[in-house]
Order: C-alpha cells, then sequence, then structure tokens
C-alpha cells in the first residue's frame, strides 16, 4: 500500500487513520520527505515546529 | 543558562542513486538508530534529485550510517548550514509565477504539448484554469499547477 499523509501534521502513515492525531484526513499526493531522528536537537525540527520523531511529508495536496 | 550546551549541527549532503532518496533516507534512519550515531534528522526534497541533507555533528557519523545503506553512494565533501537549506522546509506554491493571461504549455497529462492562455490560478489548490489555443470552441480546462511550464507572462492581445 502506498505511503500516505495526514493532512492536519504531515505525517507519513501507512494506515487509514493518522495514529497521532486520529485524523482520517489524508492524501496521496505529497512531496518531500522529512525524517526527524532527534526533535529535541535538531535544527529542522525546530523550525518545523515538530515535537515527535516521526516521518513528515514538506508538502501535502 | 541550560545544563548541557547541545553542540551545533550542520548539514550534510549525501549522493545517491536517482529516485532512491526516500529509500535511501529510511535506510539510514535504521542504521543511525541501530548504531547509535548522532544523526538529527534526514530531509529528501522533490527538488533535489540524487541527494538527501542530514542533519548530524560530525560527519564521521554519517560516514558510518551510508556505510551498509545501499543506493547511498558517498558523502560530499564539506558542509553546508541550516540556513542554506531552509527554502526547502517551506516549499513555494507550484502555480508562484504563473498569472492571469500567461501563456503555457501543457507538459504532462492527455494534453501533452498543447499551448493555452491562462483563464484563472487558484493558489489554495494550485490548480490553474485554461483555454487550449488550438480547440476549435474554446473550453476551460483546470489542470495542476506543476505540470505546466510557463512560455510568455502576462501576453496582452494576440489571439
Amino acid at each position: 500500500m502506498s505511503e500516505q499523509v495526514c493532512r492536519e501534521c504531515h505525517r507519513i502513515i501507512n494506515g487509514q487513520t493518522c495514529p497521532i492525531c486520529g485524523s482520517s484526513n489524508l492524501s496521496a499526493d505529497w512531496s518531500g520527505m522529512v525524517i526527524i531522528i532527534d526533535p529535541e536537537r535538531s535544527e529542522i525540527a525546530k523550525k518545523m515546529d515538530v515535537k515527535v520523531a516521526d516521518k513528515y511529508a514538506l508538502k501535502v495536496r | 543558562m541550560g545544563v548541557i550546551m547541545t553542540t551545533e549541527s550542520a548539514i550534510f549532503v549525501v549522493k545517491t542513486t536517482a529516485n532512491q532518496e526516500r529509500s535511501v533516507a529510511n535506510m539510514i534512519t535504521l542504521s543511525a538508530r541501530k548504531e547509535h550515531l548522532d544523526l538529527r534528522a534526514i530531509l529528501a526534497p522533490d527538488e533535489l534529485k540524487g541527494y538527501v541533507l542530514i542533519e548530524a555533528v560530525s560527519p564521521g557519523d554519517v560516514e558510518q550510517a551510508i556505510q551498509t545503506v545501499p543506493h547511498a553512494r558517498a558523502l560530499v565533501k564539506g558542509q553546508s548550514s541550516i540556513e542554506e537549506i531552509s527554502h526547502f522546509l517551506t516549499p513555494k506554491p507550484t502555480v508562484t509565477g504563473i498569472s492571469e493571461g500567461a501563456i503555457i504549455e501543457i507538459t504532462s497529462g492527455p494534453f501533452k504539448g498543447e499551448k493555452a492562455r491562462v483563464k484563472r490560478v487558484d493558489e489554495g489548490h494550485e490548480e490553474i484554469t485554461v483555454e487550449l489555443f488550438d480547440a476549435v470552441v474554446p473550453i476551460p480546462i483546470t489542470i495542476r499547477g506543476d505540470t505546466v511550464r510557463v512560455l510568455r507572462k502576462d501576453e496582452e492581445g494576440n489571439v
């Protein structure tokens, strides 16, 4: 199954609903991927305002 | 101030096989977790084909992380700063630079290769409504903003 992205939190997920925000507002049309490994020390995570280590999409349509 | 100051991180660039950027990013993440390397984030923007960007402290950690990863070719010499790559984090809408009245060429889909005039630009949905030049009856069609190439901006007259 193709990976989908939660439109609310931009997380890349595999299921039908976002496990974190519970939203089922998903999109398969996304581009750019960011993987945050260490959200506390990452500058990229700070810029994106991400607090949880996960995979995120840069852009969701 | 803080008890422990975190070391400043930098951006390192890894060359990958084209179209394997996402799988390389995933594999590097797994490898970094397994070997407890100090990698902080991995960025694979679609605009940057054949490369992934890694936020880390030392190039040694990056070098170690990519050792076992297939399709990760080499670590590019030198390093970059967060400021230099921050534009990747806030992508511009694809319709930026397309204005009403512009002449565009459609680059994919059933109307590939057709030239058309832009009638409306929808920034929110990143769509544009165009009228094909070659159509006998002008039918407005709505297409995605990333499937066009701008030939001429703001053309007046000359129908």
